[in-house]
């Protein structure tokens, strides 16, 4: 039972109630980080830590919390965390933190974490929450990605900074630029719920 | 009466300050402890950069780069004890200078370390310390083919379309980063002005 449950949590952040096609949470970030591969794996993961620890914490925490200050002391855990991811790309990876400049910043401001912290790790145990919070940081994670290699491919005929496009090919600036992630996002959510949608509708 | 008063009013601002406690010590924890590692990568990042301006191969590793920079690069500081400009040495002789060069970006200030030859007729090279470009358009302004493209020559340089500079003083543009671009070329060109008249380029 308690394993069907973790199953059917995973596998529903993954697909069904993914964060960004299904929910279309965390939007501002997809815009902005996913014109270049390296860039975007180094966000996700950032973010993929944060939502799991502050669900973790917050599922810990609910008993406590009062209800007034429920949200204060949520952003005050996603804020923590966030600042750590920080502090350890400067002092581990600084090259690719001078890359993401403000970025990293910004994952406090990104709705899927508090999202998360409201909707699950409030009412369910700490174990659970862990799981619920690292599927939907992948779930995040794989569909910035996926728009990331489409992105830097036809942008910039790279794939994570190395060359792949030959001499012929002219590169796509718009790609590169905010409106080509609103292109490839909309084609993106566009295949996937077609593909879910019919899916479903067979099952009924 | 009293006990609501004290669940409602009073626990709540007990409990946020408590938490905030506890998640601010962790934190300034976690920055205390990598901070000596921050600060030493950011000295490598402007040693690199000095090295690099003033066409010097710059070493892989930390400690090798801190051995050229010692051996070949003097700092000149003014008044307040800051450093003003960078001399370079070649068998203890001043061979030029690096001096730093900033401006407005699109988004944020552009600095730039710039060497140039004893004579003050060439620059020696350019390398940027900060920029908060677009990443894959005008954060390209930090590969290699754009930075290379001013080494051993001497401005006012003119921008033409990406992969058509000929002429000396020509540079090229990155495309979908014209913005970028002029930014960069005005500092450049501002700095080779200061430096004509005998002046050291100031961070703008």
């Amino acid at each position: 039972m308690a394993k069907a449950k973790v199953k059917k949590v995973f596998l529903d952040s993954l697909g069904k109630q993914n964060p960004v096609f299904a929910q279309v949470l965390g939007i501002c970030s997809t815009l902005a980080v996913t014109n270049v591969l390296k860039n975007t794996l180094v966000m996700t993961m950032g973010v993929v830590f944060v939502t799991a620890l502050s669900n973790f914490t917050v599922s810990l925490m609910r008993k406590v919390i009062p209800s007034r200050v429920r949200m204060m002391v949520e952003t005050l855990i996603i804020a923590s965390y966030v600042i750590i991811v920080e502090i350890a790309l400067k002092a581990f990876v600084p090259d690719i933190w001078r890359q993401l400049g403000p970025y990293v910043g910004l994952i406090i401001t990104n709705c899927i974490i508090m999202g998360r912290a409201e909707a699950f790790a409030l009412s369910n145990p700490a174990g659970i929450s862990l799981v619920d919070g690292l599927a939907s940081g992948i779930g995040y994670a794989y569909v910035l990605l996926i728009i990331a290699f489409f992105r830097e491919l036809m942008g910039s005929g790279t794939i994570w900074g190395y060359q792949v496009m030959g001499s012929w090919w002219t590169n796509w600036s718009i790609m590169v630029m905010p409106p080509g992630a609103f292109f490839m996002l909309a084609v993106f959510i566009w295949i996937v719920k077609g593909l879910l949608l019919t899916h479903e509708e067979k099952k009924s | 009466m009293k006990s609501r008063f004290w669940k409602e009013r009073i626990f709540p601002v007990v409990f946020m300050v408590a938490v905030t406690v506890v998640f601010i010590s962790v934190v300034s924890g976690i920055y205390l402890s990598t901070r000596d590692m921050v600060k030493l990568n950011e000295s490598l990042f402007l040693k690199r950069a000095v090295l690099y301006a003033a066409d010097i191969t710059v070493p892989g590793k930390g400690a090798a780069v801190d051995k050229v920079y010692r051996s070949r690069v003097r700092e000149r500081l003014d008044s307040e004890g800051l450093v003003n400009h960078f001399e370079i040495l070649e068998d203890n002789e001043i061979s030029g200078y690096a001096v730093f060069a900033g401006g407005p970006g699109l988004w944020g200030k552009i600095e730039a370390v710039i060497g140039f030859t004893e004579m003050r007729d060439k620059l020696t090279g350019v390398e940027f310390i900060k920029q908060n470009e677009t990443p894959g358009l005008g954060a390209r302004i930090a590969e290699e083919w754009f930075k290379e493209q001013f080494r051993g020559k001497m401005g006012p340089f003119v921008l033409v379309p990406e992969g058509t500079a000929q002429a000396e003083k020509e540079v090229n543009a990155i495309t979908g980063a014209t913005r970028t671009s002029n930014f960069v070329l005005e500092i450049i060109n501002q700095s080779l002005e200061d430096i004509k008249e005998g002046e050291w380029p100031k961070l703008r």
